[in-house]
């Protein structure tokens, strides 16, 4: 697009742009390019006569193109879908364009949620899902809507081998284990059993194992641990045999105490100052 | 003894270069060039200018020279421009006007520049928000206003309008975003208006409860991944405290203080394995103050980061690669503050507020 698109359009000639009135001494005015002060000059203008129109349409998408964080003019385009009948395929393919380098960007996913809503269709999202994860495995955005998509159109199936699929090529992304926190404990009718716990404490554990300073697999085995009220004691031969390997690890250190802690406040003994000391001592931590 | 306090004190000057202070008066020149034009690169945050604003005189205020750099006739006009970004209630509409009041974070929408104006034509594309409600607030404090023309009431009413059933709030009337970000918005605002008559403070508790994950810490909504500025607005005095509810809002503390401390490299970082970070130097430094366990981080550390993250050009940046940005600058100084760094100010790490904010506020409510 060019500089004055619209003021030298004859299509806009009917429109009288409306200025931003920042007043005479303003706080952090932005210094807008010419492009985008002129864009909003006449989407200020049009949405104050409330104009459902194709070229307001197209208006929407210059101005998204500049800044797509800009949370009413995504409304405002919201509110042309329905006005105009527009194919909402169209729309996600206008999305799916503007994801290529926008994905960081809330209002994308939102709209995008909006959209796939009226179409009542889900089918083109997980691989859309899928390519922007490839990009960035540890978009929040991505993650948060793929937990919306998968609950709203029953997706479950597939999603754990799709975070193994994830941990396999980076053990550490922590966005994926907590998709899998999510499948494994949030699945609807699917209670969990005493084997699925069991199967992800080993899954933590042998994660744990390849490698051992990893903070995300850590946290996973002891918040099932946490959730599901699994024996924190049981832990202790897992641990002694990392231990026994000669590994070092922070977090298992941190594990030992809790599980010491675990044990003592079961047992009703008072925290002895001199084993936790011991503990440190063994993990090569304190002198 | 005298000799080895000698070299104590000499140390760090001996090791002193610029790389190693703050940056005092680049960093005023920053603000300063940013209070009156922002660049073009900030366009995408064009609809929170409020909080942007913040950002600058939050920092002059922590560097201590707000009232110095700044003339008297540029707080006063910085006032009036604040003032008319408030939404009042609509005279001709009053019900339509109910979720609308506050704050908005700048004037884009092209309505009348009018600082004194005491009822609004209702616009539902106009809202005010809760972030730059609370934002315009801290401004209004910062540079030593009164409050007198603030439309309590209505900013309390709307409140009330935006928190949802399940007791978290949306930032504006008609978004359906939801995160725990705008609880803590939400408290402070009340907390400034001396009024919790806007929030169903149950709710507010149980959502706080149901977004604390595995980890245990915080993600934007329920089942969500932990993150460090999540953590910052829930699980600190600000939404918790303020509404007197730590113990009932967190789950599991002592997992929490573990949590945000394993966050810390040199620098912190949000999640759990991602790249340290300026801004998060200070949710999560800032949430281990409120949890009264800051004097368990590395400081050292946590310094020798800051200061890599410090510009030449002023401003501090996300990493020792980035250029600045007045976000991550404020956060920076906000750190370094917690950590009492001389010449600089104090914040309340509980209201995000610096200091001399929070006098004017308590004058305030002394006189109320």
């Amino acid at each position: 697009m060019q500089d004055g698109h619209y003021a030298s359009n004859p299509a806009w000639a009917d429109v009288q742009p409306i200025p931003q009135d920042d007043g005479a001494n303003p706080l952090v005015p932005i210094a807008y390019s010419r492009e985008y002060s002129e864009a909003m000059d006449y989407f200020r203008a049009v949405s104050r006569t409330n104009e459902k129109s194709q070229r307001v349409l197209e208006l929407t998408a210059h101005i998204i193109d500049m800044n797509p964080a800009h949370y009413t003019i995504w409304q405002y385009r919201q509110s042309l879908l329905d006005a105009l009948k527009v194919d909402l395929e169209e729309e996600l393919n206008f999305i799916d364009e503007l994801a290529e380098d926008k994905a960081k960007n809330y209002q994308i996913w939102h709209h995008r949620q909006v959209v796939v809503e009226k179409l009542g269709d889900g089918s083109r999202e997980i691989p859309f899902i899928n390519q922007i994860i490839e990009e960035g495995s540890k978009n929040y955005h991505a993650w948060s809507y793929r937990q919306w998509v998968i609950q709203k159109f029953d997706l479950w199936k597939d999603e754990l081998a799709y975070v193994e699929d994830n941990l396999r090529i980076d053990v550490r992304n922590n966005s994926a284990w907590n998709h899998r926190y999510f499948v494994v404990f949030s699945h609807p009718g699917h209670g969990v059993n005493q084997a699925t716990i069991d199967r992800e404490i080993e899954f933590a554990k042998k994660m744990i194992k390849i490698a051992p300073n990893n903070c995300s697999s850590w946290n996973y085995l002891l918040g099932v641990i946490r959730t599901t009220g699994y024996p924190v004691e049981n832990l202790t031969p897992f641990l002694e045999d990392l231990k026994n390997g000669n590994i070092q690890s922070p977090y298992l250190l941190s594990t030992e105490i809790q599980v010491y802690e675990a044990v003592a406040k079961k047992e009703n003994r008072s925290v002895d100052e001199k084993a936790l000391e011991d503990i440190s001592v063994s993990a090569g931590i304190a002198e | 003894m005298k000799e080895n306090q000698l070299l104590l004190n000499l140390a760090p000057v001996n090791m002193a270069d610029q790389h190693n202070d703050v940056a005092v008066k680049k960093h005023i020149a920053y603000f300063l060039h940013n209070l009156r034009m922002m660049p073009a690169a900030y366009t995408e945050t064009e609809t929170n200018r409020m909080t942007l604003a913040f950002f600058s005189l939050g920092s002059l205020s922590l560097l201590g020279k707000l009232e110095e750099t700044v003339s008297l006739k540029d707080r006063t006009d910085w006032i009036e421009w604040i003032y008319a970004q408030q939404v009042h209630p609509d005279s001709q509409n009053p019900s339509a006007s109910q979720h609308l009041c506050g704050f908005k974070g700048s004037p884009w929408a092209g309505h009348v520049f009018d600082p004194l104006a005491t009822s609004t034509k209702s616009d539902p594309m106009d809202g005010a928000s809760i972030p730059n409600t609370y934002t315009a607030l801290a401004n209004l404090l910062l540079l030593g206003d009164d409050l007198a023309r603030v439309n309590k009431r209505a900013i309390i009413a709307t409140l009330k309008s935006l928190q949802e059933d399940d007791g978290s709030f949306a930032p504006t009337y008609g978004s359906t975003e939801r995160d725990v970000r705008f609880i803590f918005c939400a408290c402070v605002i009340s907390h400034i208006l001396d009024d919790w008559s806007g929030i169903d403070v149950e709710k507010a508790v149980g959502f706080i409860r149901k977004s604390q994950s595995y980890e245990p810490a915080m993600g934007q909504t329920p089942g969500e991944e932990a993150h460090g500025k999540c953590l910052y607005c829930k699980a600190d005095q600000p939404a918790l405290t303020l509404m007197g509810k730590v113990n009932e809002g967190i789950i599991d503390k002592q997992g929490l203080i573990r949590w945000c401390l394993d966050r810390q490299t040199t620098g912190f970082h949000g999640r759990p394995n991602k790249d340290a970070d300026t801004c998060y130097c200070f949710w999560i430094g800032g949430a281990l103050e409120n949890l009264n366990a800051f004097e368990l981080v590395n400081t050292d550390n946590l310094r020798s980061f800051l200061m890599s993250t410090q510009t030449s050009r002023g401003g501090f940046g996300k990493d020792a690669e980035s250029p600045p940005d007045v976000l991550h600058s404020y956060m920076g100084l906000a750190t370094l503050s917690l950590m009492k760094e001389s010449g600089l100010s104090e914040i309340d790490a509980a209201l995000n507020i610096p200091i001399a904010g929070v006098h004017q506020l308590r004058k305030i409510h002394a006189q109320s």
